[in-house]
């Protein structure tokens, strides 16, 4: 069994996108429509890395990221913001919020699989 | 004559003598009058001058009496007499003497001369009233002629029969001169004064005037332009006060705009009555276009409007009409609390301030309307750009599933493709991403005119920038045989400007190159310093583009009939790169020739962050002038004033930025916008003065605010209120010795 991922991502197309390339490559994927979903799932299961788009309705990312962090089983989970654009002002925004990395939209599927690697101790 | 000499007599000696005596005295007399005439500038040292004349005639002719005479029309007014009583000045007051021949002013002035009667007594024209008064009996006198025009009469008498002889007659003509020179002193020292209030009144006629427009000049608000117009109407009218009422076309009456001195109850009062066109004064005096007085409100029939001023204790009245183009657009109407009339001049005044304050009130509306015109564009122009900002993040996401999806396959993730299958998975693909930059440029190029854009400014190296891009397209152009040269100036190492923005115009000037270039052609890409610029050619040899397109090709939507191309542009990128470089202070440029080649260039200002870490040196020797504002067309323009004065500009744009920079630069000069983001211009300027490295530095606040004794309070040197022209800021910059006496001359 790989690392299991939540993804929170409001599209549903992009969601089964990234869920059906991170499935390929043998990761457990959750997912979640949006930053409460995605606060909720996180507590009712154990996961090894969130990826989570920072546009959401409701509470938006950088509010999920908090709520997530607040619960001590995820200290040192690593949580990666997907940003609509790789603007330095986001990146740096998102780093500061605590973000452990970000990936710029539009995504790679080719790519995606090594980035989050990095992110998970010893690979997938 | 020719009867050889004679023995002087007794007699001739004491003649001789006498004769001396005369002369001694009548120049001691002549001096005095002089003297006399050298002090006076008004009347009453006039009348002191005649009364010196008429009393050395009286000694020097040996004679009873002196009067001199001024001729007003046809009548004598006295001036001064010495021998008559008292009585006399309003005996003649009463009963004038006129230029005819009943008395002997009236007969020299008549005739232009001297005349003498020897008894008058026996004289039967001779005014008796005139004659009984002084007693008289030979009387002598000169008419006092000045620029060939008698201006009045000096007249000498005896009580006794004793006419005056040929030595006192040639006298009495040398004091008619030297009155009449005293008359003449008399016209120019009252021309003078003429000429003196004229020239007061019209000073303060242009303050009034001034004050107004400084009004204008500095507050949109059309009330208290009004206010000021007609606070100094009454002030230089001498009035108690006044209203300004507007001319309302559709309803052909006037509304009461505003009053002064300052009356609620007044104004209130005036609003809540009928003013009409056709029945009142207001009405009358503008639709006859002229000003029209009333010197009693008591004495005439009282329109509503008169009513009310005199129920409110007026009770003269001057309407003037503001007339602007022949329009009515309202009336001026200055008060007193007392009866009276309004001089000409007043009236005058009145007429050509109610012009000016017509320009003044319609200036105002105008501001008022860009004003509103400017805020409605700017709402506009927020919501087409929020619009376009919601619509390009809609269609983005969908865009992205498109593209993800067609490389999962093409990746082969979920089993194999044939070959069409492949290709055109390709063409979803390349369609999906070629969607998605036009996306991202409109995005851009609406940011771009909506000067949304914000150049995030950073210094990096250069050289590995433009590697960096040369990387993305190397592959592609290897593809096709085509060869990539690269050229960077060594003096080129850091600059400051947006890294993002200066790839995405790298990198679309090389794409057009590889799209363009027939297989196995050459690219070259050359970068180089000139001066506080650097300049990045992008050389190809391909098709080029014929001259007349190489304008279009910067236009939106313009692809320019270049040939075959490898793939589709999006039109919009050179649009864009043009736009970008423009923001980044530089400009783009398109040298093309059909059959050679083409080359773009652009340029953008080097602007070393830090003298020590540039190696070379060579242009850090130019004294820098920090510019902080959050606008970027003002930094803009600031730039463009000071390029080639020898000057370099940093600009800053927020309050912190612009406390580093003057930190770390000490520039010879700040020039400080205050409404900033985060910490404003007061607060910079607050901190510069308090921070001993840095209380040096001469600050000149730039700002729309009218605030100049509070900036200079705070310690600025200068203060420019925006807009400022270019002349403005240079002379500012001159008298800080900022700039060089000639650039021109040092640099050539």
């Amino acid at each position: 069994m790989g690392a299991r991922i939540l993804v929170v991502e409001d599209n549903a197309l992009n969601l089964k996108l990234i869920k059906d390339v991170l499935e390929f490559q043998g990761f457990d994927v959750v997912t979640a429509r949006s930053g409460e979903e995605g606060v909720a799932v996180a507590s009712s299961s154990s996961l090894d890395l969130v990826l989570m788009d920072l546009q959401l309705p409701g509470i938006g990312g950088h509010e999920a990221l908090q709520r997530i962090r607040a619960d001590s089983r995820y200290r040192e989970v690593p949580v990666v913001a997907v940003t609509a654009f790789a603007m330095k002002d986001d990146v740096k925004r998102a780093e500061a919020a605590g973000f452990d990395g970000y990936i710029a939209k539009p995504i790679s599927v080719r790519t995606l699989p090594e980035q989050l690697a990095q992110f998970l101790p010893g690979g997938s | 004559m020719t009867g050889g000499l004679r023995e002087p007599t007794a007699d001739d000696h004491g003649r001789l003598v006498r004769d001396h005596s005369d002369v001694v005295e009548q120049l001691v007399a002549a001096d005095a009058v002089l003297v006399a005439l050298g002090r006076s500038s008004s009347d009453a040292d006039a009348d002191a001058v005649m009364t010196t004349v008429a009393e050395s005639a009286r000694r020097l002719c040996r004679c009873q009496g002196v009067s001199i005479y001024l001729l007003h029309g046809e009548e004598f007014e006295l001036a001064t007499t010495v021998g008559l009583p008292p009585e006399f000045r309003s005996h003649v007051a009463a009963h004038p003497i006129r230029r005819d021949r009943e008395t002997m002013a009236g007969r020299v002035a008549l005739d232009r001369r001297i005349e003498q009667v020897t008894d008058v007594l026996t004289d039967p024209g001779y005014r008796r009233d005139v004659q009984e008064f002084a007693g008289s009996r030979t009387i002598v006198a000169a008419p006092l002629i000045l620029d060939d025009e008698v201006v009045g009469a000096i007249s000498l008498w005896r009580a006794n029969v004793e006419p005056f002889d040929e030595r006192a007659t040639a006298m009495l003509q040398t004091f008619a001169a030297q009155a009449a020179a005293v008359v003449r002193n008399l016209h120019l020292v009252r021309e003078l004064e003429g000429r003196q209030r004229e020239l007061a009144r019209k000073v303060e006629q242009l303050q009034a005037l001034n004050e107004v427009g400084e009004t204008v000049g500095s507050t949109l608000d059309l009330d208290e332009v009004l206010f000021k117009i007609i606070l100094n109407a009454v002030r230089f009218a001498e009035c108690d006060g006044g209203s300004i009422m507007e001319y309302v076309d559709a309803e052909r009456r006037f509304l009461a705009r505003t009053t002064y001195p300052s009356s609620p109850e007044l104004l209130s009062g005036l609003r809540k009555i009928n003013i009409e066109l056709d029945v009142t004064l207001v009405g009358r005096a503008a639709s006859e276009g002229r000003p029209i007085a009333i010197s009693d409100i008591a004495l005439v029939d009282r329109d509503v409007h008169l009513e009310l001023l005199y129920g409110d204790g007026w009770r003269s009245v001057l309407a003037v009409p503001v007339l602007r183009h022949g329009q009515i657009i309202g009336v001026m109407v200055v008060r007193r609390k007392t009866p009276g009339n309004f001089s000409g001049d007043v009236m005058d005044f009145m007429e050509t301030f109610a012009n000016q304050s017509a320009l003044a009130v319609s200036n105002a509306r105008l501001f008022r309307e860009l004003e509103r015109k400017s805020a409605q564009l700017e709402v506009a122009s927020e919501h087409k750009s929020d619009f376009l900002a919601s619509m390009s993040h809609e269609l983005r996401t969908p865009l992205n599933a498109v593209i993800g999806f067609s490389e999962v396959l093409l990746e082969r993730m979920f089993g194999d493709l044939n070959e069409r299958q492949d290709e055109y998975l390709r063409d979803i693909l390349n369609s999906g991403k070629h969607l998605l930059e036009l996306l991202n440029e409109i995005l851009d190029l609406s940011k771009v005119e909506a000067g949304r854009m914000e150049l995030e400014l950073s210094v990096f190296p250069v050289r590995g920038v433009i590697d960096d891009t040369i990387a993305l397209v190397r592959e592609r152009a290897a593809l096709h045989g085509i060869i990539l040269s690269l050229e960077i100036d060594p003096a080129l190492d850091l600059i400051e400007s947006d890294e993002l923005r200066f790839k995405q115009v790298m990198l679309n000037l090389l794409s057009n190159a590889v799209k363009f270039t027939p297989d196995g052609g050459h690219i070259a890409v050359k970068a180089a310093r000139t001066d506080r610029r650097m300049t990045v050619t992008v050389s190809d040899n391909g098709i080029g583009i014929p001259s007349e397109d190489q304008e279009r090709i910067f236009e939106a939507f313009h692809q320019g009939r270049r040939g075959p191309s490898r793939e589709e542009g999006t039109g919009l990128g050179l649009t864009l790169c043009r736009r970008i470089v423009a923001l980044m202070g530089g400009v783009m440029t398109l040298h093309s020739e059909v059959g050679v080649g083409s080359t773009f260039s652009f340029t953008v200002p080097v602007l070393s962050a830090d003298g020590s870490v540039e190696p070379d040196n060579r242009d850090d020797t130019d004294p820098v002038v920090v510019v902080v504002d959050d606008d970027r067309r003002s930094l803009d323009l600031m730039s463009a004033y000071l390029d080639g004065h020898g000057v370099r500009v940093v600009r800053a744009r927020d309050g912190n930025e612009a406390l580093d920079r003057i930190r770390r630069l000490q520039p010879v000069a700040a020039l400080l916008d205050i409404r900033l983001p985060g910490i404003d211009g007061w607060e910079v300027l607050e901190a510069l003065q308090a921070d001993p490295e840095t209380e040096e530095v001469p600050v000149i606040i730039v700002s729309i605010l009218d605030e100049k004794s509070r900036g200079l309070a705070a310690g600025a040197v200068e203060y420019l209120v925006k807009p400022v022209g270019r002349d403005d800021l240079l002379d500012a910059l001159r008298r800080l010795r900022v700039l060089p006496g000639n650039n021109r001359e040092r640099e050539l």
